[in-house]
């Protein structure tokens, strides 16, 4: 097993760092020069020769790279003298309009992407997780049928859709929830929860009819194995033979695409945090693409690397705890 | 938000330089009631950020910084009227000599910040001048190549000073220009010559508390969220011409969808009486804004706004014989961008001049009169007279939004008309700049909308006509290059008088027109709802913004 770790982290390093790589290519691909952006009104070739320098596009590709790289591990400073600008270690990248480091950038809003993320992520997988088993112990019944039907609508609809019509019907027609803002966890936990009731059901809503649907199918594919048949000839109950042999085996896809699922949201719910006004790394690179923020493109797309990697890593282990034929 | 609280705020929108409702009745706009002391005032905003620190500020003298920062000058606001500019921390908007390169200013007196230490001339000074500084590049820098010696300054923080502002005491400052100026005055509105203490300071992090001269201090910035204004209790009311600052909080929220902003408005209840939007109403809700009288009289609309025009490349063949150029101007359906903009009453106005209205020194006049669908047959009848009696083909470069697409079509088909073949290239907005800016435009026309960043004549004319503004990201997108208009610029941007600048500048407007390097198509204007217990809240013909600064509860 820790062969299979260390190989796994091996692994890790070297996708990060192409994604590093990839990423970074934004600021050589995209038509708008990030140090325009921060030259001023109206800007002369000096000034923008000067910003240049500070922000360290006046060097050559490779050694641009090299330098964001030396930044993640040991940080960087712009300028010198008494009006230097700090980013301390990991430096992702330098918001030059915003005046701060990515990082912290990116530290202030994580709060609110996983708040939306991991409170719909726990309601989708256990709606959908439910109807799912539902649908596969009363298979071809009008439940099943009802739920496969609404599992289809969930799954058609686009997110910006099913939010704007809860801020519409919950919001605006009956007052009974906030139509958008965030409130801190810490500030006031009722209000933190009470806005988050309708991020949470709309993205539930879309991601619980997937699991609605492969539940359905792994449960209906696994109670049809041998081994089953065994375990309830051998005289096991009903409910023993379910949940003991047939749901690990039957959940074990579920769980791997729940990680999946989760460690891609964890990277920016971008849809549902803009329309409902909640400033989460979804927005904050969806206004950094629109005002040509390039650092922060380029470090919010590291991070959500990162955490698609990592959501990656824990479901390979999570595969070699379940199923000990995959790490031997 | 669904708690029922004293909301104020008008904080989003701009604030209008006049003071409130008792004075001046020339605001007409609908539902003016008094304005109230007190309440909080609540400001929806779309913008992901805000920015405090005056060095790297571009607002505009009726934006939310100047509720928290005054400048030497402001501007003075109406609702159908050309702004004026008027002494705000200075005693007057400059002492001038030296042949309009020196301008000296004196504090007026007791003007203290929100920690009771006074305003020094020096603070002015050092606010200017760390406005070079690189780490802080990203504001205004219409000062920056006049003070002499700024082409070469880097800043305060290596231990220099700008010699060319001078402070020989504390109330007084001079500034002197490498070259006569007469829009020293609006220049001296801006972010940048805020006063800003000279102690050590973290310059990553002035903007999030900057040091509050203006009626309201920050109370607390959670950037991306909310900024809250509480009242600076050494703002002294007495010296402070345009701002009411009636609430006795303002509550700035931002990241908010335009649509919810705009919707909640609408519905007008609890909290949001007290708002207002800084988004525009966007097009799909306007039926529903303009069908509801009670919501459509909680309307505020520019009379006038930015330029929305059709750049010629003159340089690119046929387009350099300016009768091609002339027919142009005689086929463009103005009437049908109009629609595609919104119709008259929220797209705008049709504008045949370069120079908008609510600029001081506008003149109405036209060039080429024509029907406002175009004048088909004189179009033609220029293009046979330059040898294209058969038609032309043009390419129209346009960003890709779906308004502007609309309008870019509306002109493509409108030149159908006259025999003119328009093929469209919508770009993002990214691509956009960067191919109307280059040095070698590829394209024959585009698409744009101009609007001045300080109410003078210059901001209209100097950055799109001048022969030094083609190419290197710069707007003069015709490529225009006319030695006698870059005459007149340099002699009207220099001349002190504005009675005698603003006629130079007309004369600028009408020479340009002639060579017809553009074709001025809509004076867009903008449109804001407030909820219903707010007052005097409009938006004048320039800036198009609600202006922030007289906003209030209705009392």
């Amino acid at each position: 097993m820790t062969g299979y770790l260390l190989r796994r982290l091996a692994g890790v390093l070297v996708v990060m760092l192409l994604v590093t790589a990839v990423a970074y290519l934004v600021f050589f691909l995209l038509p708008s020069d990030p140090a325009r952006l921060s030259c001023g009104k109206p800007c002369t070739p000096d000034r923008l020769a000067q910003v240049r320098a500070l922000l360290g596009y006046n060097h050559s590709v490779p050694v641009q790279y090299l330098q964001y790289l030396r930044g993640i591990v040991l940080g960087r400073d712009y300028g010198a003298g008494a009006a230097t600008l700090h980013c301390a270690a990991p430096c992702f990248g330098y918001s030059f309009p915003q005046g701060r480091p990515v990082t912290s950038l990116i530290a202030e809003r994580f709060p609110v992407t996983l708040s939306i993320a991991a409170g719909a992520a726990l309601l989708w997988l256990v709606s959908g997780v439910l109807a799912g088993l539902v649908c596969a112990l009363y298979r071809d019944s009008w439940l099943d049928r009802l739920l496969t039907v609404g599992a289809l609508g969930g799954v058609s609809a686009p997110t910006f859709l099913v939010g704007l019509m809860g801020i519409l019907v919950f919001g605006f027609r009956f007052n009974v929830l906030p139509v958008n803002g965030y409130i801190a966890l810490t500030d006031d936990p009722a209000q933190w929860a009470f806005h988050l009731i309708l991020p949470w059901c709309t993205l539930a809503f879309v991601f619980a009819a997937v699991y609605t649907r492969l539940t359905r199918t792994q449960v209906l594919e696994v109670l049809g194995e041998d081994y089953i048949a065994v375990a309830r000839a051998k005289g096991l109950s009903r409910r023993r033979v379910f949940v003991r042999h047939a749901l690990r085996a039957g959940l074990t896809p579920v769980l791997t695409l729940f990680a999946l699922d989760l460690g891609g949201l964890l990277g920016g719910a971008v849809i549902t945090e803009k329309v409902f006004g909640m400033q989460g790394l979804g927005a904050l690179l969806i206004d950094a693409v629109a005002s040509s923020d390039l650092p922060v493109v380029v470090g919010c797309t590291v991070f959500a690397g990162l955490l698609i990697v990592l959501a990656n890593l824990a479901v390979d282990l999570l595969h070699g705890y379940l199923d000990p034929r995959v790490t031997s | 938000m669904r708690r029922t609280m004293l909301v104020g705020a008008v904080a989003a929108l701009i604030a209008v330089g006049t003071s409130g409702c008792h004075a001046n009745s020339t605001s007409a706009g609908p539902g003016q009631h008094k304005v109230k002391s007190g309440g909080e005032l609540d400001v929806l905003s779309p913008a992901p950020t805000i920015n405090l620190d005056p060095a790297k500020s571009q607002n505009l003298a009726t934006s939310t910084i100047h509720l928290v920062l005054r400048s030497l000058t402001t501007w003075q606001e109406s609702a159908t009227e050309a702004p004026k500019v008027v002494p705000d921390l200075a005693t007057d908007t400059g002492q001038v000599s030296d042949g309009g390169k020196r301008w000296t200013y004196t504090l007026k007196p007791g003007l203290k910040y929100a920690d009771g230490s006074p305003i020094l001339a020096a603070d002015i000074k050092y606010g200017v001048e760390r406005s070079f500084a690189a780490q802080l590049s990203g504001g205004l820098a219409y000062h920056k190549s006049l003070l002499v010696g700024g082409d070469k300054y880097s800043g305060p923080f290596d231990g220099k000073q700008l010699d060319s502002i001078q402070t020989p005491d504390d109330r007084t400052i001079v500034f002197q220009l490498n070259k006569s100026s007469g829009d020293w005055p609006w220049i001296a509105s801006m972010p940048a010559f805020a006063p800003v203490p000279q102690k050590d300071e973290n310059i990553q992090h002035y903007g999030d508390h900057p040091m509050a001269s203006g009626p309201y201090q920050v109370s607390s910035l959670k950037q991306g969220s909310t900024l809250v204004l509480s009242r600076n209790p050494h703002w002294d009311r007495s010296t402070d011409p345009v701002r009411t600052a009636q609430p006795d909080s303002i509550v700035y929220t931002m990241g908010l969808d335009p649509t919810v902003i705009n919707q909640r408005l609408i519905a007008d209840q609890g909290k949001d009486r007290n708002a207002v939007s800084s988004a525009n109403v966007p097009a799909a809700l306007l039926p529903k804004v303009q069908g509801n009288p009670s919501v459509a009289q909680r309307l505020a609309t520019s009379p006038s706004g930015a330029l929305s025009y059709l750049a010629i490349n003159v340089t690119h063949a046929p387009l350099n014989n300016v009768r091609v150029r002339q027919a142009l101007e005689y086929a463009v359906n103005k009437k049908a961008v109009q629609v595609a903009a919104g119709g008259a009453k929220i797209g705008g106005e049709l504008a045949s001049t370069l120079i908008t209205p609510g600029i001081p020194g506008y003149q109405s006049y036209n060039k080429y009169p024509a029907d406002p669908t175009g004048d088909v047959a004189k179009a033609k009848s220029l293009l046979g007279q330059a040898g294209h009696a058969s038609g032309v083909s043009l390419t129209l470069l346009t960003q890709n939004d779906s308004i502007n697409l609309a309008e870019a079509q509306a002109v493509q088909s409108g030149l159908t008309a006259a025999g003119i073949n328009v093929r469209l290239k919508p770009e993002d907005s990214d691509s956009f700049y960067a191919d109307t800016g280059a040095s070698k435009g590829n394209y024959d026309l585009a698409l744009l909308s101009w609007l001045p960043d300080y109410p003078s004549a210059t901001g209209n004319i100097a950055p799109l006509f001048d022969s030094s503004q083609i190419g290197n990201g710069n707007y003069n997108s015709s490529h225009y290059s006319n030695p006698a208009v870059d005459k007149l610029i340099a002699q009207a941007s220099a001349e002190t008088d504005p009675a005698k600048a603003q006629a130079l500048w007309a004369q600028a407007d009408q020479t340009i027109m002639a060579d017809a390097p553009v074709v001025p198509l809509l004076y867009a204007r903008n449109a804001f709802l407030r909820g219903s217990g707010v007052a005097n809240f409009f938006a004048p013909p320039y800036p198009p913004y609600a202006d922030l600064l007289v906003v209030g509860l209705a009392g």
